[in-house]
């Protein structure tokens, strides 16, 4: 374990540095509190809703598939820190593995599960044609002080 | 296996006060080549867009970026009501400490003696190596996704989420390069790497990894750390017209600083990783005097190279849009590199199964060129059929009210 003994150093010195930034960012800047200052960063307009938790499930299904290759370069560094002793034998053993975990992503691919952007041939949405401009933007300009 | 002599045999204090020297003088040179990278950066782009830069602090404006990181100490340190305090303070730690430690794994120079000790001028040799490479671009995830969900706002919420996809998906396809050189160290460890890699072929062509191994896995790495250290065309983390400024949009003074000082510690350590894994790194000719100095000279010439190449790519290429980088990532990249993989591993063992492999590796790519156009198909039919499924579904109520009345 001796070998680790310069990055457990590093990992204090690194840490050391940044709290020490911390401490003198502390002691040197002004702290003057206000309201507009913390709230959230809206480009200049007042926050009115909560903050929105959600977002697209592509993101998660993005997170699985990555596990899934993940797991496979687990498996492939042992292979190949030892594929000089392995022979053909281990060849044809990583070859068999990429080849399963290959057809499930063909699979996930086929399916569209990884497909992101706009839609080729799609027309927009219907949804936004409903929006009355004029009202759209008084509402901006009153602030929503109504 | 690599291991580094100094620290084999019994650690007296002599050699704990070695190893923390070179601790010491490690992180200094980060810090000095963190500050000299953000100028060199700054003036090579202001050359490429016809301004001037910087030039006002220090001769030709070399002090730019130390003035910078002192104003930052004398800024006010904001945390918006809506965090979450402590991941908000923890996250900048979980960016920079990696980062640091990141670069204890590249060999700067070749063997030397001191105090009667023999040492690998690189800060530590551990048996794993380049593992932990990945443990630490994988820990900076976190903090980057940590950042943004802690922020308690949109735009950094939105900016971590895209980060932490792009970048787990495109260190899946570096997980696959690196393995292909690992491959053909049969060690972990870069000073196994970089001592393979010394000699020629035919007495002038370095025997450096990209040609041993092809283009294609060099190619694909600098493809895949670019994206991973959200460097321009793959920042789409920090897209300043969707999202004001990514995931450290609420961050303020020093917290604000860590950050980018972890991007470009990030960005420095990665070129020398390259340098480390494809070209030799401390390689290169070496005069009959000074024997020590050469090796340090060339790897930091190398490195510096690589730097003006991801400054040059800022300057050039435009933003990547955010499918065109997912589609790259997963439909490109992953799957040429599992097949190069797969075959320069077969390749060593007989020329037969290479090219057994290379005939398996086309027929997959026939497949997935395949399963993408139906993948394409299908979404895309979904996608026309929403409409329709809205006319024969009843309207759902509107609600006529906006937010907080």
């Amino acid at each position: 374990m001796a070998q680790y003994l310069p990055i457990v150093i590093m990992l204090v010195l690194g840490a050391l540095f940044a709290s020490g930034s911390f401490v003198a960012s502390g002691l040197f800047a002004p702290r003057r509190p206000h309201r507009a200052k913390s709230a959230p960063y809206e480009c200049g307009i007042v926050p009115r809703t909560e903050l929105a938790e959600r977002f697209p499930v592509r993101f998660y299904l993005v997170a699985m598939i990555f596990i899934i290759f993940d797991i496979e370069i687990i498996f492939l560094y042992p292979f190949a820190a030892a594929a000089g002793e392995l022979g053909t034998f281990g060849v044809v053993e990583i070859a068999t593995f990429a080849l399963v975990v290959f057809i499930a992503f063909a699979y996930l691919v086929a399916n569209g599960a990884l497909s992101w952007g706009p839609k080729r041939g799609s027309s927009a949405p219907s949804g936004m044609g409903h929006i009355d401009l004029k009202e759209l933007t008084a509402l901006m300009v009153r602030g929503g002080h109504d | 296996m690599g291991s580094d002599p100094l620290l084999a045999g019994h650690i007296g204090w002599v050699v704990v006060l070695i190893v923390v020297i070179k601790v010491i003088v490690a992180f200094i040179a980060m810090m000095v080549s963190v500050l000299l990278a953000i100028w060199i950066e700054r003036k090579v782009i202001s050359d490429m867009q016809n301004r001037i830069g910087p030039n006002r602090a220090g001769p030709f404006g070399l002090l730019q970026s130390l003035a910078d990181g002192i104003k930052l100490f004398f800024k006010e340190d904001l945390i918006p009501e809506r965090s979450d305090k402590f991941i908000f303070k923890l996250a900048p730690y979980l960016s920079v400490i990696p980062a640091f430690l990141t670069f204890t794994l590249v060999p700067v120079g070749g063997i030397v003696h001191i105090f009667g000790h023999t040492t690998e001028l690189q800060v530590a040799d551990p048996p794993i190596g380049i593992l932990l490479l990945l443990a630490m671009s994988s820990i900076s995830v976190y903090g980057v996704m940590l950042a943004g969900w802690s922020s308690g706002s949109k735009y950094p919420l939105i900016g971590s989420v895209r980060a932490s996809a792009q970048m787990i998906s495109y260190e899946a396809a570096m997980g696959l390069s690196i393995a292909s050189v690992v491959l053909l160290t049969g060690s972990l460890s870069t000073r196994d790497m970089v001592t393979q890699q010394l000699g020629t072929f035919f007495g002038f062509i370095p025997h450096w990894n990209i040609i041993r191994l092809g283009v294609i896995p060099f190619l694909v790495f600098i493809i895949a750390i670019t994206a991973e250290v959200n460097r321009p065309p793959f920042d789409l983390v920090e897209a300043e017209q969707e999202l004001v400024g990514g995931f450290h949009t609420e961050y303020s003074s020093i917290r604000f600083a860590l950050f980018y000082l972890a991007e470009y510690m990030n960005t420095i350590t990665m070129s020398a990783i390259m340098v480390t894994m494809f070209f030799g790194g401390p390689d290169g000719p070496d005069p009959s005097f000074l024997h020590w100095l050469w090796p340090i000279v060339w790897f930091i010439v190398k490195t510096a190279v690589f730097f003006f190449i991801y400054v040059w790519f800022r300057a050039a290429l435009p933003r990547l849009r955010y499918d065109q980088l997912m589609d790259l990532g997963w439909k490109v990249l992953i799957p040429v590199m599992l097949v190069w993989l797969l075959v320069v591993a077969a390749m060593r063992v007989s020329r037969p199964l290479g090219f057994a492999m290379v005939g398996l590796g086309i027929v997959g790519g026939l497949l997935l060129y395949r399963a993408i156009a139906v993948g394409r198909d299908r979404s895309t039919a979904r996608e026309l059929a929403r409409p329709a499924r809205a006319e024969l579904e009843p309207p759902r109520e509107r609600r006529e009210d906006h937010g907080d009345s």
